[in-house]
């Protein structure tokens, strides 16, 4: 088939015109979104048929989805093929290899590689079978089951043995000793004592087992089975038979019974039945990196055995944690160079920074290439060409500052990698970074503390020029250090800013602040606007930028609101922040925490509508400034009820909504998203779930809430009032209950202490409406302020209507707590001024006041929601590690990007990148000029040792262990580097003809918006970018909220798969949300940095998914078979 | 623009999906009305349980509105159909019109006996009691009545199904017996999720908590819980030691949500004694009256006042414990 100029495998088929017509039918219906139209058309026309072009044609729309019908398809293809149709059959045959290795089929994929290499006169084969993992020379045993130690100490039970040492030796690290105030030394925790505990009782129960390592009990009245009872702490209660029930006799011992799942239920069960009981209690074999001998001194060999001194000993787990995770190249040159008691000394260093070393052609690589060799040379006092010299002088220098400057700048790329590695910039920011005193280093706390100086290298913004970009001009900045109204930052720096000339004097004296531990308040400073810059086509004025790096401190938690519009104008920021300020000045403290809340939920909400498209970027600026002029004059509630009302009204009619609309379905319905005609019922199922939290929450609706203040307006003015609004409003005043504190008021006064928004509910309580309008009577001024009583109200809901949209799965929390919106506190506890700070969860586990509740601004509500909600997942394991910051980061992720105006093109094309990077791995087992490149483009986003891990899988033929390392966002990246230039795959084929096709939908852009996530702290933004970085490791300051932030692969896996099921993108909407619930649910994770667990737990639900998607599909076809 | 009714599905005491039911051994419901469940005990004034009560000697009142009591059924006894003259008849192969009308098919055994969720606190509140509460966990569930069912739920930070509702006790005990000692305590996240649970399940309902009480990591308060287990109907019992009065809150909570929902606390000195508990809750089980009825016509949408009357002339010996109402929800 010739289509749009590209070549498909069946090129040479093209020349019927039956084929070209199929394909271009099938073409037409999956365009329009039928694919499983499309895929019933080419299966009918192959089937009963011996024609291979359509078969060809089949087979590849099969292929295209990742469908395993593929490869028969592609069989009947070749087997139908005519003579002398040499290129179509070495085509065929090689993609048929591919698809072999990726089912494990050894055996057909070296017949369809003998097959390619005779049609195409290549010689490619498979390399030899390898065992099925590379077994290290030393192994040890550790008695019992390995899910028992597992569950012990903490550890994910589906870690494959190589990885049960390190991941306990991070356990020991950070888990198992603490210091002791009464002396230096370290005591060991609840949690090693019991690993500890259970090794003891693990050895007891190994020796019951015997020779054969199999726990026997012939019947229930025997000796053995006193003694095992003993072992475990328990005793028979009752005689043998049905009357027995084991029950703890000691304490300690049955704790660990239980906690390690010894099966007592079974044991219990046989003793009752009287039947014997024979359990499996082989000890676990597990791999010890270089072997025991390398890591135990002869005196340690003599204290025990190896398991006993690794737990006893945290250096040695800090060493062997960092070795392993190492590239095995590097960390073979360590240990030769090297004793183990001397890479202890800086195994904290390593355990850090180690993870990207890295061993290419003999020599270290250096971030900045050969160009900053030298220099680097000079910094470590050794060079790269003598590798474990470099890296050790490396991490013994100055406490970890070098190494850790080295990590930084290894994950940079692009211009910015250039200008931070010239060789003289590179001394002279290390020279700020390292000072004087380099006690103590950042690798010295339990999680590293160069934090500022990853986020100032990874987020520098450097011109095309190779210049560093300095928002607003050097003066903003100088005068931020000189001058700062909140105080210097520092004296030396302060003073060496009256010389500053350039922009590097700027970067240098940010590098010089990233070594304290103190707030980096001008790093954030720099960052934020830089962020709020990075996407603008016209720079920010000079005085604009001014204005908000001396605004920063009130309301920098604002400025994501601007990062995420670029096309904002001046004068639009500055009348935020003025309205901002303006709102300040109220002197009443329930007024003013009322208009703040107005008015951000007014501003959340052009938010929402920029981010889906329902306003214009060109007209946002307009929009947002038309919605909170009104706030301007708000000085009491009766202003603040008309400046809301006329604020939302501004931004239905940006949007577009037409003027005498219900304004509360508008708005549902535009912060829903806007969706096409076809697309009604999923829209309407995204409404009806909104309007559940609405009512949940007890809020009033926009529209009765309108009708009602007209009504009063026109009371006022000699017309009667609407007694069925009236009452309609009134009855839903009194459902608003108190805050359930669940506890007397002595309890309370004890315990709880008080809030704001106690208050405000208690004012809106209050109120009687229908009480209130009696008393007016025809009085026009007392009708009216009845308007102004209305104000609270209104502001519930419009900040209610924040929390529906961002509401995420489940909502429990909003679908329990009915004054959950109400109770949002925009002053702070006890009176703390939090008004316009992020969004924090505040008051869990704190019973005596009356559950949780958001504190602050707006401007975090979205990751505050998830926050509340995470803990109401339920792991589909026991207890297994949902952990958090990662959790709320995979929430938004699901329900802040909406998928209404993604097409089917743009799904089809993550599918397909996928795809081809999966099929890339593949052909590079028997295509090695293709493996060398593939694994070159993969490194730069994996950690060395993982890429040395899917090297090794690769040459060894094992193509689905390579991709159990690979993540899906790498997938990605693999796919388009290669689809370009990949003349001869008919998948990348599709892709540049997608990409023909639809340039637009297609483009960096549109792809990063649609499955790109939020990053609020990486970026500023909750807009969704996809920033393609190397996957960060947990920070200090912010635990593992950064490292879920550059972890991109969730929804690009859930595109390709919605691709491969053909579901509709506008279903993404439902599905997406429930497929991260899922993942989230399936995660057993063993630490803060264990990715590989969500890698899993993603993959678990998508062969859930993809199962139920094929049955139905085998249905379908059934039922078309029948008829 | 969409438009839709402010309330979207009217779903009270028996939601759409029996989802903890094993398939093929417990019937599909599908239920989606306001069907209201009660449970209630009577005891006469020396506190001993008043039995062979008939439909006809009660009087239900919601807000002072009478109701018509559809099915009536005391102890583990199959529930009967009760006729507009107040007389009975079994269920099976005799739906009532009106529950046919609504989708409700009463047909089954599965009415028989009380689900009962029991909710083990695993935190480490609970480290040094974890094994003996184990233990008496599952002399408890050995006790209950062939007829019910139980399934076995942990907390700690998450919720955990150990063992999803069943009959057989080997599998709820094999369950409880595979529970992980965890960190922190969200008891009330956990006791809601499990009330959600308990909430799609046909039937009597209750939930035992085993828990030596302090919560910190809950983000939902104690009587939004309590108010929603009134809602839908399902007593919540405490089952605790002496440790919990450690914690000046805990006790207290234990006392009101228990009381106010138709169940009890018990407080034993330890774990292993709490032998009168259990034997407590298994006759409160054993003789409480489970009527079901449709609300009549009520404006109300807040709470809604319960009141059961008995009719007989020992009405004033007798003292009747039942939840004191519920609040029509708008569904979740």
């Amino acid at each position: 088939m010739r289509i749009a100029g590209l070549v498909l495998i069946t090129i040479g088929l093209a020349a019927a015109l039956n084929g070209d017509d199929l394909s271009s039918r099938a073409w037409d219906l999956e365009s329009k979104g039928e694919a499983a139209a499309a895929r019933e058309l080419l299966r009918r026309t192959a089937q009963g048929t011996s024609d291979a072009q359509a078969w060809g044609a089949y087979a590849e729309f099969l292929d295209r989805h990742r469908d395993p019908a593929a490869r028969g398809a592609y069989e009947k293809a070749l087997s139908f093929l005519p003579e002398g149709s040499a290129r179509d059959r070495a085509a065929i045959a090689r993609r048929l290899a591919a698809l072999d290795l990726l089912a494990e089929d050894r055996d057909a994929a070296a017949r369809h590689l003998k097959e390619y290499s005779s049609a195409a006169g290549a010689q490619f084969s498979l390399p030899a079978a390898a065992p099925a993992a590379e077994q290290p020379a030393a192994m040890i045993e550790i008695p019992g089951p390995l899910r028992s130690f597992a569950r012990m100490a903490a550890l994910a039970p589906d870690l494959g043995p190589r990885d049960v040492l390190p991941a306990l030796a991070r356990n020991v690290v950070t888990n198992g000793y603490q210091a002791i105030s009464s002396s230096e030394g370290l005591d060991q925790t609840e949690y090693l004592k019991l690993v500890i505990r259970y090794m003891s009782q693990a050895r007891e129960l190994d020796k019951l087992g015997g020779p054969d390592k199999v726990i026997r009990l012939e019947s229930c009245e025997t000796a053995k089975t006193a003694d095992l009872l003993k072992v475990l702490g328990y005793r028979m209660r009752g005689g043998c038979g049905s009357d027995v029930v084991l029950e703890t006799v000691n304490a300690t011992r049955a704790f660990l019974t239980i906690d390690s799942g010894f099966p007592l239920a079974d044991l219990e069960q046989a003793l009752r039945s009287n039947r014997p009981y024979a359990y499996d209690y082989h000890p676990s074999r597990i791999p010890v990196l270089y072997g025991q001998d390398y890591w135990l001194s002869a005196k340690e060999k003599a204290q025990g055995e190896f398991i006993d001194v690794f737990l006893g000993d945290p250096s040695i787990c800090r060493l062997y944690l960092a070795l392993a995770k190492m590239d095995p190249a590097v960390s073979a040159a360590l240990r030769d160079g090297s004793s183990v008691l001397k890479l202890k000394a800086f195994a904290h260093v390593l355990d850090f920074y180690g993870g990207l070393f890295e061993i290419r052609e003999g020599k270290a690589v250096t971030p900045g290439g050969a160009r900053s060799e030298k220099t680097w040379a000079e910094l470590a006092g050794a060079a790269p060409d003598k590798p474990a010299q470099f890296f050790e002088r490396l991490a013994a220098r100055d406490d970890g500052w070098l190494a850790s400057y080295y990590d930084a700048l290894l994950r940079v790329k692009g211009p910015a990698l250039g200008y931070l590695t010239e060789p003289e910039r590179l001394k002279r920011f290390y020279a700020a970074i390292r000072g004087k005193v380099t006690s103590p280093g950042p690798a010295r706390p339990v999680f590293r503390a160069n934090t500022d100086m990853m986020l100032l290298t990874t987020r520098l913004v450097v011109t095309a020029d190779g210049r560093p970009f300095l928002p607003g001009n050097l003066g903003v900045w100088k005068n931020l250090f000189i001058h700062h109204p909140n105080g210097k930052y520092d004296a030396k720096l302060a003073k060496a800013a009256v010389g500053w000339k350039e922009a590097d004097d700027v970067i240098e004296a940010l590098f010089a602040l990233c070594r304290k531990a103190v707030d980096n308040e001008p790093l954030k400073i720099f960052m934020a606007v830089s962020d709020l810059e990075r996407a603008r086509s016209t720079p920010l004025k000079a005085e604009t930028v001014e204005r908000l790096v001396r605004d920063y401190r009130a309301y920098g938690a604002q400025y994501s609101l601007f990062a995420e519009t670029p096309s904002l104008d001046d004068q639009t920021i500055v009348a935020f922040l003025d309205a901002a300020g303006s709102l300040n000045d109220i002197k009443d403290q329930m007024a003013r925490a009322d208009a703040a809340g107005s008015f951000q939920a007014v501003a959340s909400i052009w938010q929402i509508f920029a981010r889906q498209g329902s306003i214009s970027p060109e007209k946002a600026g307009a929009a947002l400034r038309d919605a909170i002029a009104p706030f301007d004059s708000v000085r009491k509630e009766r202003d603040l009820f008309e400046a809301g009302r006329a604020g939302l009204r501004a931004l239905l009619a940006a949007a577009g909504a037409p003027k005498d609309v219900n304004v509360q379905d508008a708005t549902l319905d535009l912060l829903a998203g806007t969706a096409m005609r076809a697309d009604a019922d999923t829209h309407t199922q995204v409404i009806e779930d909104m309007i559940r939290v609405f009512e949940a929450q007890r809020l009033i609706s926009l529209q009765s809430l309108f009708d009602l203040a007209d009504n009063l307006e026109r009371a006022a003015a000699g017309g009667k009032v609407d007694t069925a609004l009236l009452n309609k409003v009134a009855a839903r005043i009194s459902e608003i209950q108190a805050p359930r504190a669940s506890l007397t008021s002595g309890e309370k006064n004890q315990l709880g202490y008080g809030y704001w928004t106690d208050k405000h509910i208690d004012n809106q309580r209050k109120l009687n409406l229908k009480a209130a309008v009696d008393k007016a009577g025809a009085d026009a001024e007392k009708l009216r302020a009845i308007r102004g009583a209305l104000a609270p109200f209104l502001r519930d809901t419009l900040v209610g209507l924040n929390y529906v949209h961002y509401a995420p799965p489940g909502a429990q929390v909003l679908y329990t707590n009915p004054v959950f919106v109400r109770s949002h506190d925009f002053v702070g506890v006890a009176g703390g001024n939090q008004t316009w700070k992020r969004t924090e969860v505040y008051g869990s586990g704190w019973p005596a006041n009356a559950g949780g509740r958001l504190v602050g601004s707006l401007s975090g509500l979205p990751y505050a929601l998830a926050e509340t909600e995470q803990n109401f997942l339920i792991p589909s394991r026991e207890q297994a590690l949902i952990w958090g910051d990662l959790v709320p980061q995979m929430l938004i992720s699901s329900t802040i990007p909406r998928w209404w105006n993604v097409s089917h093109a743009m799904v089809h094309w993550v599918g397909l990148h996928m795809t081809y990077g999966e099929s890339l791995l593949a052909e590079s087992v028997f295509d090695p000029a293709l493996r060398a490149r593939v694994l070159d483009s993969l490194s730069k986003n994996a950690a060395p040792a993982r890429a040395r891990r899917v090297s090794e899988e690769i040459q060894a033929g094992r193509v689905v262990a390579a991709l159990d390392e690979v993540t899906p966002a790498e997938l990605y990246i693999l796919g388009s580097e290669f689809a370009p230039d990949a003349k001869e795959s008919s998948i990348a084929g599709e892709i540049r003809r997608l990409a023909l096709e639809n340039p637009e939908q297609v483009s960096l852009a549109a792809i990063s918006r649609a499955f790109g996530t939020p990053k609020p702290t990486l970026s500023n933004s909750y807009g969704p970018e996809l920033l393609n970085l190397r996957t960060f490791p947990t920070l200090m300051g912010y635990s593992s909220r950064i490292m879920a932030e550059t972890w991109e692969s969730n929804l690009l896996y859930y595109a390709a798969l919605a691709d491969e099921i053909h579901a509709h993108p506008a279903e993404l909407n439902l599905l997406i949300p429930a497929w991260t619930q899922l993942t989230v649910e399936k995660i057993f994770a063993t630490h803060l940095e264990d990715w590989p667990a969500l890698l899993r737990s993603l993959r678990a639900v998508g062969d859930e998914v993809r199962q139920k998607a094929r049955k139905q599909q085998a249905a379908v076809a059934a039922g078309a078979g029948a008829e | 623009m969409i438009r839709l009714a402010a309330g979207i599905a009217c779903i009270c005491a028996w939601h759409a999906q029996p989802a903890l039911a094993q398939e093929g051994q417990r019937p599909v419901f599908r239920v989606k009305v306001d069907m209201v469940v009660l449970s209630f005990t009577v005891t006469d004034n020396k506190g001993r349980y008043v039995n062979g009560l008939k439909p006809k000697d009660f009087k239900i009142t919601e807000d002072g509105i009478g109701q018509k009591v559809a099915t009536f059924a005391e102890g583990n006894r199959p529930p009967v159909q009760v006729l507009e003259d107040g007389s009975v008849k079994p269920l099976a192969g005799a739906v009532s019109e009106e529950a046919a009308a609504k989708g409700v098919d009463l047909r089954s055994d599965a009415l028989v006996g009380t689900n009962v969720f029991v909710l083990f606190d695993t935190s480490n509140y609970m480290y040094r009691g974890f094994v003996y509460a184990s233990d008496a966990i599952a002399d408890f569930v050995r006790g209950l009545d062939r007829a019910d069912s139980v399934a076995v739920y942990t907390y700690s930070r998450n919720l955990s199904r150990a063992a999803s509702l069943t009959r057989d006790r080997g599998d709820a005990i094999m369950g409880l017996r595979k529970a992980v000692a965890g960190d922190d305590s969200a008891l009330y996240n956990a006791l809601l999720l499990t009330l959600r649970d308990a909430a799609k399940v046909p039937g009597r309902k209750v939930v035992i908590v085993f828990s030596n009480g302090p919560d910190n990591a809950s983000m939902v308060a104690p009587d939004d819980v309590r108010a929603v287990a009134e809602d839908e109907g399902i007593p919540i019992y405490v089952i605790s030691t002496n440790d919990v009065n450690k914690d000046s809150i805990s006790s207290g909570v234990f006392k009101r949500i228990s009381q106010r929902t138709g169940g009890k606390a018990y407080f034993a000195k330890t774990w292993q004694r709490q032998v009168e508990a259990f034997e407590s809750i298994r006759e409160d089980l054993g003789n409480s009256y489970t009527v079901t009825y449709y609300p009549q016509a009520n404006v109300n949408e807040g709470f809604r006042k319960i009141n059961v009357e008995i009719l007989s002339d020992a009405a004033k010996k007798y003292r009747v414990r039942a939840r004191p109402g519920y609040r029509p929800r708008g569904g979740f």
